[in-house]
């Protein structure tokens, strides 16, 4: 979408009757309260919105809510929010004017701080705090933003995170330790593979190897059942909590589709994980004498 | 779990480690920063709960439905407090009571069900299948147990 397209702010919102009854002369018909153009801008801001809630994991009645409050915020009559499993479509209904427009979703991924901000987004402009050229503005920020935080940061919590798992799981200090390590190591190499945006399958098998291999290792300091521990503690830094939890809640309010493929795909990532544990378990005993 | 502490040391210690768990996850999904305390709170209440109703006899399950309604309960309040979504406390909130310990277990016997005897291998077969439906329900209790709040509400829908 051009840049260009979405500016021109400042005929919103005052001038909205002097726009009707010009319409009105022109044509003698009841027209909507909206240039042709303005329609076409604010379906674009909308649809942007939505598409990135969907792909940043936000539930769809979430999407639907902030899309529809955007959409109706900045001066459509209604808008119909349609979300598909892989696509969102939006038609912005304006007197007896309408227009519809569809994005692909691609790529689903976990991002809170994105969730949130659009969220606001949409509070703020159903209570008129934000005009079309704020809203644009907001959408290229939050499009634009950085991760909150450094990427070592997340790397040393992630591994203590899954050390902590251990120890709700029972493990000793040793495993602890081994877990800390292999946790750290797989989030590290997960990092490097979705910068180089492979398939997110690939990415799963591959970073449940490594942290698995190297979970392995904990052989060398304690028992089995330990060893296990460190095992299934490492391997929860790929748990597909969103997308699970998202399928939840979909069914729930009625989106099966949109439950359903989700529920999948977090059923596909979960025998992933699975499938490079196994490898790695394999590997890990071919190395052991 | 360390028993020979008490019951006391034992929850607050269980609630010290989940709130670490949760924080990492919380980082791992790009939680806003003045959500992280609530996070913390929701992860370490929600899996003390569930330690608690276990070590007092409860099934693994009723405990996890427990601890999971408690965090949804949490996120409906912190999410009009907050102005921040719910999915945003619930998801960080329940990670540290997910069965990763049982699937793990079920899938490192369906593995060994390759190469064992007969007899051996039905034996893991059947103990798998155990811990795959106890991995099902308690994921179950986990979803189901952090919408339940949601399915309350009675606003009127937005669309």
């Amino acid at each position: 979408m051009g840049v260009n397209e979405f500016e021109g702010g400042d005929s919103f919102p005052q001038s909205e009757n002097s726009q009707r009854s010009r319409r009105e002369g022109e044509t003698g018909q009841p027209a909507g309260r909206l240039a042709y153009v303005e329609l076409r801008e604010i379906i674009g801001l909308s649809l942007w919105a939505g598409q990135m809630l969907l792909q940043n994991g936000a539930s769809s009645l979430r999407t639907e809510e902030t899309t529809h409050r955007i959409g109706t915020g900045l001066g459509c009559d209604w808008m119909d929010v349609i979300i598909t499993p892989d696509s969102i479509v939006v038609t912005a209904t304006d007197g007896e004017d309408f227009r519809t427009k569809a994005r692909r979703v691609v790529r689903l991924g976990a991002n809170m701080g994105r969730i949130t901000a659009l969220s606001e987004l949409g509070h703020a402009v159903a209570e008129g705090r934000a005009d079309r050229g704020e809203v644009q503005a907001r959408l290229h920020a939050i499009d634009a933003a950085p991760k909150e935080y450094n990427r070592w940061l997340v790397v040393f919590l992630v591994g203590l995170a899954c050390a902590a798992f251990s120890r709700l799981l029972g493990g000793d200090w040793p495993v602890f330790g081994v877990t800390l390590v292999a946790a750290s190591a797989a989030m590290f190499a997960r990092q490097e593979i979705e910068k180089r945006h492979y398939n997110r399958y690939l990415m799963v098998a591959t970073v449940a190897f490594i942290g698995g291999l190297l979970a392995s290792s904990a052989q060398l300091v304690t028992d089995a059942a330990n060893v296990n521990i460190a095992i299934a503690a490492t391997a929860l830094l790929l748990v597909p909590g969103v997308p699970l939890i998202n399928s939840a809640q979909d069914f729930i309010r009625g989106y099966t589709g949109n439950g359903l493929r989700r529920g999948v795909s977090g059923l596909l990532i979960s025998l992933t994980i699975a499938l490079g544990l196994v490898l790695a378990i394999q590997f890990a005993q071919m190395l052991t004498p | 779990m360390i028993t020979e502490l008490g019951p006391i040391i034992t929850i607050l210690l269980d609630a010290f480690w989940a709130a670490v768990a949760a924080l990492g996850f919380a980082v791992l999904f790009n939680a806003p920063r003045r959500a992280l305390p609530a996070i913390l709170l929701a992860g370490a209440l929600g899996h003390a709960t569930h330690t608690a109703l276990v070590m007092l006899g409860a099934s693994v399950e009723i405990a996890v439905l427990a601890g999971a309604v408690l965090i949804g309960l949490l996120g409906e309040l912190l999410q009009r407090r907050m102005r921040i979504p719910r999915v945003v406390f619930t998801v960080p909130g329940v990670i540290p009571m997910v069965p990763g310990s049982l699937a793990f277990g079920a899938m490192e016997k369906l593995l060994r069900v390759l190469t064992a005897p007969p007899d051996v291998a039905a034996e893991l077969l059947a103990r798998a299948s155990v811990d795959i439906i106890h991995t099902g329900f308690i994921l179950m209790a986990l979803a189901v147990g952090i919408s339940l709040p949601i399915l309350f509400r009675h606003q009127k829908p937005v669309v």
